[in-house]
């Protein structure tokens, strides 16, 4: 089921945001604003993620009266495909960087 | 204070929306959900929920179409906000919400108006009726012939599809009002097959001796005569009819041509208001009859060639007053059927100016042969301009043209979304009856449909009814003061209206038919297939079970 997810440069940044700290679980607001994706954005990347079993989800039960959060976190398989895909972007990206910080785009 | 009601609104935006959602999409809008309360400000909670009610749109949509349980959704939900009977009782609401607004427009009338217009374009595809005839005309002739109302029944007479039935009321309509008299040419432009022309052109023309209109109608009877006696249609001058050429020099010699379409105005307006109709498709049907008769322009073009050909003899013969005549002939035809009148694209009449100006030359009246030589040239321009403004009315689409177009696909969509609502309807109870595999999530789907089908149609409903209101209101203003503004405008659009989207001329109507009966048969044919294939399945795992 590990088919190839499409690479758009939201879902890299969502992917290089993960990977900063793969081990945590993360809230979908939160990734929000560390990423800058809004949740029209967000979400159906999050829900590509998982339904390619990228991502593993969990509910987290919270205090009495608010509705529990749901949270995510880069499957072991996940990991490692986003490290690669991330790896294979970044060079590219980086020239894109470059390319925009001296104005030639 | 903004702060909390802009939360509140984004919150119940939420709320409404899972509500709505089916069970593979619902977990993830509870995520969704979940983290506004985390969110700092009203707007940017606002923001959040409009983009979180996109995403549930969008999967909404992607979910009907997809396979079931194809592992769209890798969630559980923690059933936060309810279940299928919050969603079952919410789509039962806003389908209902949006049948009654549905009913609420149908009482508008410029909303049944415009249903009516979007219908017409199925009227020739479905051979049901022609456009032409409409059944409002029959109850409006027996309402008028009742009353005694010849006004009404002349109306009607000038309306009505079948030709002797038109005669017929034209008849009984002078026969009550002598005054209506008039009636007698639009009937016989319309219908100039009729034997009664015969007997109502001598009265026209004693009604009214001056007017070139009953002599151009004689004048067609002729020709009609002649085709369907198999005869050739003449291409020389030495070829035509004596008694057509009569005619065409009474037309000639006539002080005026008048259609009498002031008279037919007046009268409809009266008789709408008297009436109290509303289908501007019955009313303005009528607006389209006044003119010539079909043959009418083509009789000019002859008759004008005939005279120019007639003075270039003469010319020839050395006989310069009696060309001169037939010349100014030609000229005042072309004055009296005015600028507006497809008479000027005869090459005639600018031939007609360049011979008078010739011989006014030959004569040594130079100021005279420049001003003709002049006109001629006006001519020239003004039938270039015609040529060139038919070339971009046939190729381009103009806003009344573009409103039928969104008209008709209003009207189509209502008919689909209605076929969508049945369906899911229908389909409710059917799969109760015959237990569905898979039951809650073809539960969704026929809800999802049955949800899609009425917004759909309140969506389809109020578009229709934006884009015909401004007709509806030409057509009233035109009817309440006789103000003419827009009305060509309404005349275009009621004309794009009447063909199928995207048909353009009879070739490609007669196309639309046979591929549209074609598809239908075919699709008839595949159902068909399927039910039977469901029911031998089925019957042939009962068979195994047992």
């Amino acid at each position: 089921m590990k088919k190839a997810v499409r690479m758009s440069p939201q879902t890299l940044s969502l992917l290089e945001e993960f990977l900063a700290q793969p081990a945590e679980w993360r809230y979908g607001y939160n990734l929000s604003r560390e990423t800058g994706l809004k949740s029209g954005t967000l979400y159906p990347i999050l829900m590509r993620l998982a339904r390619h079993q990228w991502l593993e989800t969990k509910w987290e039960a919270t205090e009495e009266g608010t509705p529990p959060r749901h949270m995510y976190r880069l499957t072991p398989d996940g990991l490692e495909l986003a490290r690669e895909r991330v790896r294979e972007a970044r060079p590219r990206r980086g020239a894109q960087r470059a390319a925009y910080a001296e104005g030639r785009i | 204070m903004a702060d909390i009601y802009l939360r509140k609104l984004a919150s119940w935006l939420l709320r409404s929306a899972l509500a709505l959602a089916p069970p593979d999409v619902r977990p993830w809008g509870e995520a969704m959900f979940a983290e506004l309360n985390r969110v700092p400000s009203g707007w940017a909670a606002l923001t959040w929920a409009v983009g979180s009610l996109g995403v549930i749109f969008t999967q909404t949509l992607l979910c009907l179409f997809r396979a079931q349980n194809s592992g769209a959704s890798t969630l559980t939900s923690p059933l936060v906000l309810g279940g299928g009977d919050t969603m079952r009782k919410t789509t039962l609401i806003t389908g209902s919400g949006c049948l009654l607004a549905c009913a609420l427009f149908l009482l508008v009338p410029a909303f049944r108006q415009a249903v009516r217009v979007s219908l017409t374009q199925w009227h020739d595809v479905f051979h049901v009726t022609s456009w032409q005839q409409k059944p409002g005309l029959d109850v409006l002739g027996r309402r008028a012939r009742e009353r005694g109302d010849a006004e009404a029944m002349a109306f009607v007479a000038v309306r009505h599809w079948d030709a002797e039935e038109s005669a017929r009321l034209a008849e009984d309509a002078v026969r009550l009002d002598p005054k209506l008299i008039w009636v007698y040419a639009i009937v016989a432009v319309r219908h100039p097959g009729l034997p009664e022309i015969a007997a109502w052109v001598p009265k026209l023309r004693q009604w009214d001796p001056q007017n070139a209109l009953p002599h151009f109608i004689t004048a067609e009877s002729i020709d009609i005569a002649q085709v369907t006696r198999g005869g050739k249609v003449p291409q020389r001058a030495d070829e035509e009819d004596p008694a057509w050429k009569t005619e065409m020099a009474a037309v000639s010699q006539s002080q005026k041509l008048d259609e009498y379409s002031h008279l037919q105005k007046e009268l409809d307006r009266r008789v709408v208001l008297r009436f109290g109709l509303q289908d501007p498709e019955m009313v303005m049907s009528g607006e389209e009859q006044y003119g010539l008769p079909t043959y009418g322009t083509w009789d000019s073009f002859r008759y004008a060639k005939f005279l120019v050909e007639e003075g270039e003899k003469l010319e020839s013969q050395g006989d310069h007053v009696g060309a001169s005549g037939k010349y100014w002939s030609v000229v005042r035809l072309g004055q009296m059927m005015g600028p507006d009148s497809l008479f000027i694209m005869s090459p005639s009449i600018q031939d007609a100016y360049k011979r008078l100006g010739g011989l006014a030359e030959q004569e040594g009246k130079n100021d005279q042969a420049r001003l003709l030589g002049y006109l001629a040239g006006k001519l020239h321009d003004a039938r270039e301009k015609e040529i060139i403004a038919w070339r971009n009315n046939s190729t381009e689409l103009t806003i009344a043209g573009w409103s039928a177009s969104v008209v008709r696909a209003s009207g189509l969509l209502i008919l689909v979304f209605i076929g969508f609502a049945g369906i899911s309807l229908v389909s409710g109870p059917a799969q109760k009856g015959f237990k569905v595999s898979n039951a809650s999530h073809a539960s969704g789907l026929i809800q999802g449909l049955g949800l899609v089908s009425a917004l759909g149609l309140v969506v389809s409903c109020a578009t229709l009814y934006v884009s015909y209101r401004p007709y509806a209101y030409i057509f009233r203003r035109f009817i309440s003061t006789g103000d003419e503004r827009g009305i060509r405008e309404l005349y275009q659009f009621l004309d794009s209206a009447r063909s199928p989207l995207g048909v353009h001329n009879f070739g490609q109507m007669r196309d639309f038919v046979f591929y549209f009966w074609v598809g239908a048969t075919l699709l008839g044919l595949v159902v068909v297939l399927m039910i039977s294939l469901r029911l031998y399945l089925s019957r042939s795992r009962v068979a195994a079970m047992a």
